[in-house]
C-alpha cells in the first residue's frame, strides 16, 4: 500500500519553504543588525517569533494534509460564518493596531481577524461556486459569490483596513473568471480599476484606455449593451476619480492617493511620500548584487517604516540587489503557476476553485505589495505573503495553501457526483 | 506542469475554453511579475546611481575625528601643555528606561532628582539624540557607568579633549588660551575663502584665542579625519560604513617648542607678588623669548572647563586687567632706560663726540633752558661725557642731547631700535607704542617748542614704549647693533615624523647702522651703572653685566613706574631683559632686583643660597605696586595738575 502522502506536490512545498526562508532572512537582518540596541524589546524578537510561527505552520500543514476532502467541503460555510463572527468581535472588542481595528487578543497572543477571514471566504466561495447545478442561473450564483466576498470586505472597511478589503473585492473577478464567467464580463469588471489607476498616474492615458477598451469590447462582442457598459465603467471611473480628486476628497486624502506618482516632491517627501522615497532609495541603491546581508544602510538605519512587515521586499532589494529581488519574484511566479496547475489537476471544482482562489489572493498581495515597495502603486498596507513578519498572515496563507495541497493530494477521494 | 493530464470539463465549460482560462491566468501571473521585474530593473540597474546618492545622503554621516592638538614644550624640552580626555555621560531619553533612574543616580553619585531633571532637559532638546547631560565626569565615575552600560540603555559616552597645563609657571599671556569658536571667527574663516579651514571648523570647536594658541592655531590644530558611520532614521550611529574602508585618520597637530625657559618663567612670575608689571627676557643671540610675564595674570586652565560667569566677569572687568598682556601692550615712558639710546643716537649723529672738546657737557644741577626751574638734575654732576652721563643718569646731559636733536631724526633712530613700530614677533597682541614727530606736536600745540622735546631726552613726556620693545632694544645694545625679531616659538615638530619646521614669519635680524665703537662706550656706561651706579645693589655675583634703571612718570598722581633694563654676561650676553613694575617707585627698587634674579637664574641654572640672593630676593618681594584707585575703598582725588606733572618730571631722573 502506498503512503497517504504519495500525491503530495513537493515542488509547491519547497517553494513555500523557500519563500518563508527568504522572509526569515530578511526579518533577521532587520532585527539582528548592529542597530539592535536601538530596537524596542517587542521588535527585537520579531525573528524568533516568526520562526516560531513558521514551525507552528509546518505542524498545521501536516494536520491539514491529513484531513479528508469532505471535511473541507463541510467546513466551508461554518468556517465562513466563524470568520464573519471573528471580524465582528474584532470590530467591537478588538484592539487597534496601526489604525486598523482588526486584532483580537487572547491574553498576549494577538491575531488579525481579517487575515483568517480570507481562508473562510475562499472556502465558502469555492463551495458555493462548485455546488452549482449545470442548469442553474449563472447570474444568481455569480451575485451570491460577490455577496459572500462583499460581506467580509464591508466589515474590514469598518475596521478601517481598506487595503485588506480591496483584496476581497479584487478576488471576485478572479474566482468568477475561474468558474466560467465570460472573459468579456471579467474584463468589464476589471476595467474600472485600470481606468482609475491610469487617471491618477496620467489622465490622458486613462482617456486612451477608455476609448481603446470600449472599442475593443465592441470589436470582440459586437454587443451594444456590453460596449455601453464598458464606456460607462471606464469613462465614468475616470470622471468620478477626477471629480473626487478635485472636489470631494480633502487635500490630505488626495495627497495619500497621488503621492506615489511623485513621492520625492517637496510637499510629500517628509510626509505621505516618506515611505516611498525611502523604499525606492533602498531598492534602487541595492544595484545589481545588493549591499550584502545586514549591510543595507537603509535597512539597518530603519529608514523604511514597516520594513519587517509590509516593506519587507525593500530589505531584499537593498541587501540582495536586483539578482535577489528578481529571484524572489521568479520564485513567486513559479509557486503561483504551480498552484494554478495543481488546481487544474483536481477534477472536482471545489479543489480547483480553492487552488485558484488561493493563487488569486497571493497574486493580488504580491502585485500590490511589491508594486507599492517599488513605487508603482500607492501605499496600501497589505503584507507580502510568506515573507512579511506577522503570525496571523503567515498562518492564514499557509493554511490556505495546505488546504489546496490537501485537496490536490486527495483529489481521487472526491465524490464522483461532484459534491 | 501545464494541465495536459486534465480530462473532462469544469462547470460545464468546454475543455478548450478551460485551457484558455488556465493560460490567461498564468499569463496574468507572468504579466504581473514581469511588470514588477521591469520596475526593479529601472530602479536597481538604470537609476541605481541616483538612489545610491539618496541613500548615502540619508544614512551616511561623515563624522569628524578631531586630531590631537599639538603639545607645547619649553626650551629644555619640558612638557608645558598637552591634552587630557574629558568624559561626558550622555542621555538619550527615548531609549532610557526610567526604572533605572535610581541606578544611574547611584553610579553618578547624585540624587535621583538630578537625573530626573537632566532627563527632562534632554527630552526638551531631542528625545532621540544623546544629550551631553553630565560633562567633565571624573574618570572613576565614568568607568563605573561604563561597566554597567548593559543595564543602562540610552546612556552613552563621549570623550573630548581639553588642555592640561603641567608646568608650575602659568605663562598665561605667552601660551594664551583656547575657547569655543565664535560666530565672527567662523564668518571670518569663510570670508577668507580658505576652503581647507572652512571645512575644518564648526560651531562648538575650540580655537586659540590669544597667544601661541592663537598665532599657531593652524599648526597646533592638525587635520581632522573623517569616519563614515551608518546612522539610523533618528540620527543615531549604528555602525561603521563598510568597516571603515573609506575613513581617513586625523593627523595630529604640530608640537611646539618654545624658546621660553619654564623654570626662569616660574621664578619671574613668583617675584611679582603684590605687583602689576611685566618682564620680557630675550636671548640676544637669537631673539628667542626666554621669559614673558604679565601680572596680574590668569590660570589658562580655567578655560579648559565651562567658564562660570563670575570668573569671566572677573577676568574682563577687573581694573587690574588680568587678560591684558602688559609685556607687549603696556605703553609707558621708558624713563632713564632711554639714556643709552640717546647716547647712541647722539654719537652716531655726531652731536657729541667720544673724545676732544665736544665730548663733554657741563652739568650745574640743571639745564640752562629751564633756568633752574623745570629742567633740573638730581645733582650738580660737573662735566659729563657719554659714559659718565649714563653711569650718573645725568638729566642735564641728556636734556642737552635732546636739545641738539631735531624731532624727525629722533624718530628715525627710535624706529631703528624698534620703538614706535610693531615688532616682527609671533605675539599678536602688541602695540606700536608712541614716538612723537612734528606732526604729533603740531596737533598737540601749534606753538610747541624745545620744552616739549627736551623731555624726550630723559625718556619722559609724550612717548610710550612697551617692555617687549625695551627688551629688544637692550638685546641690540648687548650684541652691539643686531636687532632680532623676538619670538616665542623656537621650532615646530611633527609628532608623527619628527620633522622640524621653523616658525614662519620670523625675519632675519636687522643690523642697526651705528658703529660698534659707540656701542662699546654705551655698554661701558651700562656696566658702570651696575658696578657703581643705581644698579649696584642688583649686581649678579661673579657675572659682570650691563644695566640701566628707569623711573617712568605715572599719570594721575600715582607712584612712578619702576623700570629696569639689563644684559648679562657683559662680554658674551646670553640674556637681555626689561622689567617694569607699575607704580612701584624708583627703578632700582623693584625692577632691578627682579631682573637680576631672573638673569642669574637663567645663567647659572639655579639661585645659590647666598646673602646676595636673599638680599635681592627681599628687595624684589617687598616691593609693591601702589593699589589702583579703583580698588581702593575710599576714592582719592586724582588727575594731576600741570604743576604736579612738572614736579613729577623734576623728580624723575632714575
Amino acid at each position: 500500500m502506498r503512503t497517504w502522502y504519495r500525491n503530495l506536490d513537493y515542488v509547491t512545498v519547497l517553494a513555500w519553504i523557500g519563500l518563508v526562508t527568504v522572509g526569515l532572512v530578511a526579518i533577521y537582518s532587520t532585527t539582528h543588525g548592529e542597530a539592535q540596541k536601538y530596537l524596542l524589546d517587542t521588535v527585537r524578537q520579531n525573528f524568533e517569533r516568526q520562526l516560531l510561527w513558521a514551525t507552528i505552520c509546518i505542524v498545521g500543514i501536516v494536520i491539514a494534509l491529513m484531513l479528508p476532502v469532505r471535511f473541507y467541503q463541510k467546513a466551508a460555510y461554518p468556517a465562513y460564518i466563524f470568520s464573519l463572527f471573528l471580524l465582528l468581535v474584532a470590530l467591537i472588542f478588538g484592539r487597534e493596531v496601526n489604525g486598523a481595528r482588526s486584532w483580537i487578543y487572547l491574553g498576549s497572543i494577538g491575531f488579525q481577524s481579517s487575515e483568517l477571514a480570507k481562508v473562510g471566504t475562499v472556502l465558502a466561495v469555492a463551495q458555493l461556486l462548485s455546488s452549482r447545478r449545470p442548469n442553474s442561473s449563472n447570474v444568481r450564483f455569480g451575485l451570491a459569490a460577490v455577496g459572500l466576498l462583499l460581506i467580509p470586505a464591508v466589515l474590514i472597511v469598518l475596521q478601517n483596513d481598506t487595503g485588506t478589503a480591496l483584496v476581497f473585492i479584487a478576488l471576485a473577478p478572479i474566482m468568477l473568471f475561474w468558474s466560467g464567467l465570460p472573459l468579456n464580463i471579467v474584463l468589464l469588471l476589471v476595467s474600472p480599476a485600470v481606468a482609475g489607476y491610469l487617471t491618477i498616474v496620467y489622465w490622458p492615458a486613462a482617456l486612451a484606455f477608455a476609448i481603446l477598451f470600449t472599442a475593443g469590447l465592441y470589436w470582440r462582442t459586437k454587443d451594444y449593451r456590453i460596449t455601453a457598459l464598458a464606456g460607462i465603467f471606464t469613462a465614468g471611473t475616470m470622471a468620478t476619480a477626477l471629480f473626487a480628486l478635485a472636489q470631494v476628497l480633502k487635500p490630505h486624502q488626495v495627497a495619500r492617493i497621488i503621492s506615489f506618482t511623485n513621492p520625492e516632491a517637496e510637499e510629500f517627501r517628509s510626509g505621505v511620500g516618506f515611505h516611498l522615497v525611502q523604499s525606492k532609495a533602498a531598492v534602487g541603491s541595492g544595484g545589481l548584487f545588493g549591499k550584502g546581508f545586514m549591510e543595507g544602510t537603509q535597512t539597518q538605519g530603519r529608514y523604511i517604516p514597516g520594513q519587517s512587515t509590509d516593506f519587507i521586499f525593500s530589505v531584499i532589494g537593498e541587501e540582495w540587489g536586483f539578482v535577489g529581488a528578481i529571484l524572489v519574484l521568479f520564485l513567486f511566479a513559479l509557486f503561483l503557476i504551480r498552484l494554478v496547475s495543481l488546481g487544474t489537476q483536481v477534477k472536482h471544482p471545489f479543489g480547483s476553485m480553492v487552488a485558484a482562489g488561493a493563487a488569486g489572493i497571493y497574486l493580488i498581495h504580491v502585485f500590490v505589495n511589491v508594486g507599492m515597495v517599488v513605487g508603482l502603486l500607492p501605499v496600501i498596507g497589505i503584507p507580502l505573503p510568506f515573507l512579511s513578519y506577522g503570525g496571523s498572515a503567515l498562518l492564514a496563507n499557509s493554511a490556505m495553501l495546505a488546504i489546496a495541497l490537501s485537496l490536490h493530494m486527495r483529489r481521487d477521494d472526491f465524490s464522483i457526483y461532484g459534491y | 506542469m501545464y494541465p495536459e493530464r486534465h480530462t473532462g470539463s469544469l462547470h460545464g465549460q468546454s475543455m478548450e475554453e478551460y485551457r484558455v482560462r488556465v493560460r490567461i491566468f498564468i499569463g496574468i501571473i507572468l504579466f504581473a511579475t514581469s511588470v514588477l521585474g521591469l520596475q526593479l530593473f529601472r530602479l536597481q540597474i538604470i537609476n541605481q546611481d541616483e538612489f545610491r546618492e539618496v541613500s548615502r545622503g540619508n544614512a551616511l554621516r561623515d563624522l569628524r575625528v578631531l586630531p590631537a592638538r599639538g603639545a607645547i614644550y619649553d626650551r629644555n624640552g619640558t612638557l608645558m601643555v598637552h591634552n587630557e580626555p574629558t568624559y561626558t555621560v550622555t542621555l538619550t531619553p527615548r531609549y532610557f528606561d526610567s526604572s533605572k533612574i535610581g541606578l544611574l543616580a547611584q553610579l553618578m553619585e547624585v540624587p535621583d532628582s538630578v537625573v530626573t531633571a537632566k532627563l527632562a532637559e534632554a527630552r526638551r532638546w531631542n528625545s532621540y539624540r544623546p544629550s551631553p547631560s553630565f560633562r567633565n565626569v571624573p574618570f572613576e565615575i565614568y568607568s563605573r557607568v561604563q561597566e554597567n552600560a548593559y543595564l543602562l540603555p540610552g546612556v552613552g559616552k563621549e570623550i573630548d579633549q581639553k588642555r592640561r597645563y603641567l608646568a608650575e609657571a602659568r605663562a598665561a599671556h605667552a601660551l594664551g588660551y583656547i575657547r569655543e569658536i565664535n560666530r565672527a571667527e567662523l564668518d571670518n574663516l569663510e570670508d577668507q575663502g580658505d576652503g581647507a579651514n572652512e571645512a575644518k571648523y564648526r560651531q562648538g570647536d575650540l580655537v586659540g584665542k590669544t597667544g601661541v594658541e592663537r598665532r599657531y592655531e593652524s599648526f597646533l590644530r592638525g587635520i581632522p579625519g573623517s569616519a563614515f558611520k551608518v546612522v539610523n532614521v533618528h540620527g543615531l550611529e549604528v555602525k561603521s560604513y563598510q568597516d571603515g574602508q573609506e575613513d581617513t585618520a586625523p593627523s595630529s597637530g604640530y608640537d611646539i617648542h618654545l624658546a621660553l625657559d619654564i623654570e626662569v618663567q616660574a621664578l619671574a612670575e613668583s617675584l611679582f607678588v603684590n605687583k602689576r608689571g611685566a618682564v620680557v627676557a630675550l636671548d640676544p643671540t637669537s631673539g628667542g623669548i626666554i621669559t614673558l610675564v604679565s601680572k596680574p595674570d590668569f590660570d589658562p586652565a580655567v578655560f579648559s572647563q565651562p567658564l562660570d560667569t563670575d570668573t569671566w566677569q572677573y577676568l574682563n572687568d577687573n581694573p587690574e586687567k588680568p587678560l591684558y598682556n602688559r609685556a607687549t601692550m603696556n605703553r609707558m615712558p621708558p624713563g632713564s632706560t632711554w639714556k643709552p639710546f640717546m647716547s647712541l643716537m647722539s654719537l652716531a649723529e655726531g652731536t657729541i663726540a667720544l673724545e676732544g672738546a665736544n665730548s663733554t657737557y657741563y652739568c650745574p644741577g640743571y639745564h640752562p633752558v629751564g633756568r633752574g626751574q623745570f629742567f633740573r638734575c638730581m645733582g650738580a654732576h660737573g662735566p659729563m661725557n657719554v659714559r659718565n652721563g649714563i653711569k650718573n643718569s645725568c638729566n642735564t646731559f641728556f636734556f642737552e642731547m635732546a636739545r641738539r636733536m631735531d624731532i624727525s631724526t629722533f624718530k628715525k633712530y627710535a624706529n631703528m631700535f624698534g620703538f614706535g613700530v610693531e615688532a616682527p614677533t609671533d605675539i599678536d597682541e602688541q602695540t606700536a607704542g608712541l614716538i612723537p614727530d612734528s606732526a604729533y606736536f603740531n596737533a598737540l600745540d601749534p606753538d610747541w617748542d624745545v620744552g616739549y622735546t627736551m623731555n624726550l631726552g630723559i625718556g619722559q613726556g609724550d612717548m610710550g614704549v612697551t617692555p617687549m620693545q625695551l627688551a629688544r632694544y637692550v638685546a641690540a645694545v648687548a650684541n652691539k647693533g643686531l636687532l632680532h625679531a623676538p619670538h616665542l616659538v623656537d621650532y615646530l615638530e611633527d609628532p608623527g615624523t619628527g620633522e622640524r619646521v621653523e616658525p614662519p614669519d620670523v625675519p632675519d635680524p636687522e643690523r642697526i647702522p651705528i658703529s660698534e665703537l659707540f656701542f662699546d662706550v654705551v655698554r661701558d656706561g651700562m656696566r658702570l651703572v651696575m658696578e657703581q651706579g643705581t644698579g649696584r645693589l642688583s649686581q649678579i655675583p661673579d657675572i659682570p653685566s650691563g644695566g640701566k634703571t628707569g623711573t617712568a612718570q605715572a599719570p594721575g598722581g600715582m607712584k612712578d613706574h619702576s623700570v629696569f633694563i639689563m644684559f648679562a654676561p657683559f662680554d658674551d650676553p646670553q640674556i637681555a631683559l626689561a622689567v617694569q613694575c607699575e607704580n612701584a617707585g624708583f627703578g632700582g627698587d623693584c625692577a632691578a632686583p627682579i631682573a637680576s634674579l631672573i638673569a642669574e637664574r637663567y645663567l647659572k641654572g639655579e639661585l645659590p643660597d647666598t646673602y646676595e640672593t636673599r638680599f635681592r630676593m627681599n628687595r624684589a618681594l617687598n616691593a609693591k605696586s601702589q593699589t589702583l584707585p579703583e580698588l581702593r575703598s575710599k576714592a582719592t582725588p586724582e588727575s594731576a595738575t600741570p604743576g604736579e606733572a612738572a614736579s613729577d618730571l623734576a623728580r624723575a631722573n632714575g
